[in-house]
């Protein structure tokens, strides 16, 4: 079932992203500004070093534009502290990483349950909403396991299913099936696919891939750190 | 292999940090241990400059068995390299009811210089020294506050006779000795009219030439002189004082067992981590052509720099510490002993080999894990570390921990020290290989406590704590490092307690040693406050046993006081309670474990004992040891009364309300009567005063090891945040803000200290008893651990964890989330 798209999600106005290198400074993102409504599954492509990358974390609020705002649902986070923008990335945001990003020590409902944890909220009360997500990326049977005796596709599903664990506003993924072979990487795709079309989880997701963007409803293509 | 070579000082260049402080681990454990081995060597330089005192470099001694000798009665032998003749007397000095005895000696000043030249305090030779002049040792002259230029009277032969202190010599060399009392220097003709002499010695003292043993010295002058006009013998015994010296230099070489154990583990951490981060540099390598031995080679001549720097700047470090804690050792001592600085070969080539064997053997089983690895693994960058299973650790630690708990306990002679040692790493390698066990146990526990407490990032703190190898190595190094600084603080105050309170365990809080009739002890029987008091009869070399010649005896009216006053351990418990039943009136007597050894008697057998004249039957009823006094044997008082005409008491110990006051009491008893009375508490100050500063170094080497261990701790902080580092971006990436990171930090900082801190008091309260089951049969004192040390030894360990988490909340702060997440 397809949602009606009608307010933004996330919006980059006029990001500016440099790097000092040495005595010059290399221009990452020149000037771009991009708006995601809500439910949209949009892929973000390019060739390496265009800058993809690093327009998703900065909107993502992992990195921080040199100028430029980002908008969360209407509210410009480029400004926020350390604590505010932990709580957006526990809360509004979802994450997921081209090497999973699982912390090894826990196993899969903790490593699920992560956001909630540092949330300050009680486990006990999320065992349903849990109990879904697990279902939902197949993880039923290996709630008890730990990343390592998990297979590539297995972690993804997972580092998927902890960033859907919040309800969040929207979910960032870079290159989600950059690690995967093709058949798991397709996999990945369709839950990802499935999750937007069910839920309208909003997606953000850079990828190399044509074929996974063709799971998305939109495609921007970065190039030299604008958008062609 | 230029490339790689280039490429390996590049890193090294590049991780100066870590690089630092692996060479400094290095460094600081080849000084310590070159420090401790020359400080022990040095401590039994002194105290076998101690029991020479007087004979100074004299290896024999020569003396006539009938009146004096003179220097020309000797031969001119080739072993021989120098005499001198000394003129003893002996005198009294009292004040103040003290009573010292004083030796007086003389000899030709330019005769004495060449075996043991006398040393001033203020570093002047003697000159001018004839007349009514007398030289004292300062440890003398400061405590009854006598000047160069006083002067003072002694009584010599019964008559009082004013001497003028000429100058104040140095507690050194010919002033040095090993019993109570002074050595006084006095002019040869001054004592030789003193004691009504023209000319003659009372011994003459032989150097022996260069090479010659003082074995072969005896034996030729007992050649070149006939056995029934002379006494010749050996000055002192150099394997007892060697004996001596070592159990009081048993804490140093436990300085340089942990500091190894530790610098071992330092390396070893830090070499898993690099090479486990040149993983993808050695796949490259690997992948081009790279032989499996030629990157092996070169990881180890990397390592092997690293013990060279580290041992090279060790050792004159080590030099220049060991000159420091000696001068410090000759600053604090007020009788000025002149600690001379004994640096050996062994010493210098042993801590250069272990720095760099160390270093060789701590890098070895990392770089060899990895040189095993197959290409194709370490090019991909997808090597995993086998998962050896809980459950085998845990019983191969457990059999380990049982083991090394039980060997000391199945042995005994010299076979003990191999199994206490064996036994003492035997601790530490199983409790490394039970931490990860009982850190994921705790970590259960701790878990619901701090998600009580701290709520979910305590929770989350604790969680993470199972399973992480960062974790468990933290806590490794910690307990290692409390443990030794543990072990050490005990060891060195009990060997400070061993040596300075010989009447540690034993009841009497005062004694007199001199003249004191039945009268006498009745009247401190009825002083204000006196509650039990002991008084002997003392037959110093006046008995026999079978033939040989007993040193003292002792005899006593109760033998349960005695036992108790004088810390009396008898061989077995059950015999106690049998000889004081038997120590009434029949002729019975008790054998120290020494004599019992020498003389080879045991109990059940019937000696005769006698005083050359009266000759009785004594059944010996068991044998006993104590440090609270030299008897070699014990008989009832009755006995001695009876058979040896024993009457006046000479020792007196007792138990009072104020031991002080009874002792002004006593002394007042004893007028002008010659006499050696002392509290408990006075004896013991003037025993430290003496020990106590040779014992300093060993404190100051504590330090050294805090240091190590703070060094190894900062080391594993540095690796625990570089393997860390993802995960605290993971963790961010997920919303974790800085202050969640500081609470989970500092949460998970305190349990790894809380944890480790645990373990260290565990094993060395084992490892302690191991140390004193291993030197148990050599000392009659049991050793008595304080709460304190362990409690304050366990904060500070957990203070340096808390305080070593500030590293990598500082450092997380800096962090660049994206670089961290983006790579694998």
């Amino acid at each position: 079932m397809k949602h009606t798209v009608s307010e933004t999600a996330i919006e980059g106005r006029h990001l500016i992203k440099e790097f000092p290198m040495g005595n010059a400074v290399t221009k990452v993102l020149r000037d771009i500004s991009l708006q995601v409504t809500r439910g949209e599954f949009v892929s973000i492509m390019g060739p390496s070093g265009s800058g993809k990358s690093t327009l998703l974390y900065i909107l993502g609020g992992l990195d921080t534009p040199t100028s430029g705002h980002v908008y969360l649902n209407g509210t410009d986070i480029s400004g926020f502290d350390d604590e505010k923008m932990s709580r957006i990335r526990r809360r509004k945001i979802g994450f997921v990483f081209q090497f999973y990003n699982l912390i090894p020590n826990l196993n899969v409902e903790e490593n699920i349950m992560l956001p909630l944890l540092l949330d300050g909220q009680k486990t006990a009360n999320h065992q349903e909403q849990l109990s879904r997500i697990l279902e939902v990326t197949g993880l039923t049977d290996r709630r008890r396991h730990t990343p390592r005796e998990l297979s590539g596709g297995q972690q993804q599903r997972v580092a998927i299913a902890r960033a859907l664990i919040g309800n969040p506003e929207i979910l960032f993924a870079d290159e989600p099936t950059g690690n995967l072979d093709s058949k798991t990487g397709a996999e990945i795709m369709d839950l990802l696919r499935d999750i937007n079309r069910r839920s309208g989880q909003t997606i953000l997701m850079v990828t190399h891939s044509p074929e996974a963007a063709k799971s998305s409803s939109r495609i921007i293509t970065v190039q030299d750190g604008i958008l062609v | 292999m230029k490339i790689i070579i280039k490429y390996i000082l590049t890193n090294v260049k590049e991780k100066k940090m870590r690089t630092g402080v692996m060479i400094l681990s290095i460094l600081l454990s080849s000084t310590l241990l070159f420090v401790s081995f020359s400080i022990g060597a040095s401590y039994e330089s002194a105290q076998q400059k101690m029991a020479r005192g007087m004979a100074g470099s004299a290896a024999v001694s020569v003396s006539a068995k009938e009146g004096l000798i003179h220097t020309d009665e000797i031969p001119d032998l080739l072993s021989i390299d120098a005499k001198a003749g000394i003129l003893k007397g002996s005198a009294l000095y009292h004040e103040n009811g003290y009573y010292e005895t004083i030796d007086l000696a003389a000899a030709e000043l330019s005769e004495l210089k060449k075996i043991n030249p006398p040393r001033l305090a203020d570093g002047k030779d003697i000159s001018d020294f004839s007349g009514s002049r007398i030289i004292l040792p300062d440890r003398f002259t400061s405590k009854y506050g006598i000047q160069k230029g006083d002067a003072i009277t002694l009584q010599i032969n019964g008559e009082s006779i004013k001497l003028d202190v000429a100058e104040i010599a140095a507690y050194d060399t010919f002033f040095l000795r090993h019993t109570r009392g002074a050595t006084a220097l006095l002019p040869l003709s001054f004592l030789h009219s003193l004691l009504g002499y023209t000319d003659g010695y009372s011994e003459i003292l032989i150097k022996p030439s260069q090479g010659v043993s003082a074995e072969t010295l005896k034996k030729d002058l007992e050649t070149a002189l006939p056995a029934e006009t002379y006494r010749i013998t050996e000055t002192f015994s150099e394997d007892q004082v060697t004996a001596d010296a070592r159990q009081k230099s048993m804490p140093f070489f436990l300085i340089s067992f942990f500091s190894l154990t530790m610098s071992i583990f330092i390396i070893y951490s830090s070499y898993k981590v690099i090479t486990l981060e040149r993983l993808p540099i050695i796949g490259t390598f690997r992948s081009i052509g790279a032989a499996k031995k030629t990157l092996t080679g070169i990881l180890m001549l990397e390592s092997s720099l690293y013990g060279c720097i580290g041992g090279l700047l060790g050792i004159p470090t080590g030099i220049l510490v060991l000159k420091c804690i000696l001068q410090g050792m000759s600053c604090s001592l007020s009788q000025g002993i002149e600690i001379p600085a004994v640096i050996t070969p062994f010493s210098v080539i042993f801590s250069f080999a272990v720095a760099v064997s160390a270093s060789l053997l701590s890098a070895w089983l990392p770089i060899h894990r990895t040189s095993r690895l197959p290409v194709k693994e370490v090019v991909l960058g997808i090597t995993e570390e086998k998962q050896i299973s809980g459950r085998l650790t845990a019983a191969a630690g457990i059999l380990l921990f049982l083991f090394s708990v039980i060997l000391p306990r199945t042995v005994s002679g010299d076979m003990l020290y191999l199994m206490g040692g064996i036994s003492l790493l035997g601790l530490i390698a199983a409790a490394i290989i039970l931490v990860p066990l009982l850190t994921d146990r705790t970590a259960v526990v701790l878990e619901r406590i701090y998600g009580i407490i701290l709520g979910n990032e305590g929770k989350l703190a604790a969680r993470n704590m199972r399973g992480n190898k960062n974790v468990i190595q933290n806590i490794t190094l910690l307990f290692i490092s409390i443990s030794a600084v543990i072990a050490i603080s005990v060891v060195g105050d009990f060997v400070t307690t061993y040596v300075s309170d010989v009447f540690r365990g034993a009841e009497l809080q005062g004694f007199a040693d001199g003249h004191m009739e039945p009268a006498f002890v009745e009247q401190v029987k009825g002083m204000d406050g006196v509650e039990k008091v002991l008084p002997l009869h003392i037959l110093d070399n006046r008995l026999q046993a079978e033939g040989i010649a007993l040193g003292r005896v002792e005899a006593a009216d109760d033998l349960d006081l005695y036992s108790s006053m004088l810390a009396i351990h008898y061989t077995k418990n059950t015999e106690q309670s049998r000889a004081a039943a038997a120590f009434g009136s029949e002729r019975v007597i008790l054998l120290s474990e020494d004599c019992m050894k020498q003389t080879g008697f045991s109990k059940g057998d019937t000696l005769v004992l006698s005083n050359g004249t009266n000759r009785y039957h004594y059944l010996v009823i068991g044998s006993f040891k104590s440090r609270a006094t030299d008897a070699e044997a014990v008989i009832p008082s009755a006995c001695a009364v009876s058979d040896f005409g024993a009457q006046a008491y000479d020792f007196l110990a007792y138990t009072a309300a104020d031991p002080d006051a009874v002792m002004v009491q006593i002394r007042s008893l004893f007028g002008e009567t010659a006499n050696w009375s002392r509290t408990v508490e006075e004896f013991n100050t003037d025993a430290l005063s003496t020990v106590g500063t040779f014992l300093q170094p060993m404190h100051s080497m504590t330090y050294f090891i805090l240091l190590l261990a703070a060094v190894g701790i900062i080391n594993n902080l540095l690796i625990n945040y570089i393997q860390k580092r993802r995960i605290t971006a993971m963790y961010k990436s997920v919303g974790l803000s800085s202050r969640q990171n500081i609470k989970m930090t500092l949460t998970e900082g305190f349990s790894s200290g809380l944890i480790g801190a645990a373990i260290a008091v565990f094993v060395s309260y084992l490892e302690i008893q191991t140390i004193f089951l291993v030197a148990g049969p050599k000392i009659s004192m049991v050793p008595r651990l304080n709460a304190v040390t362990f409690f304050f030894s366990a904060a500070m360990g957990i203070v340096i964890t808390l305080l070593g988490s500030v590293v990598p909340i500082v450092k997380s702060r800096q962090m660049k989330l994206v670089e961290e997440i983006k790579s694998e």
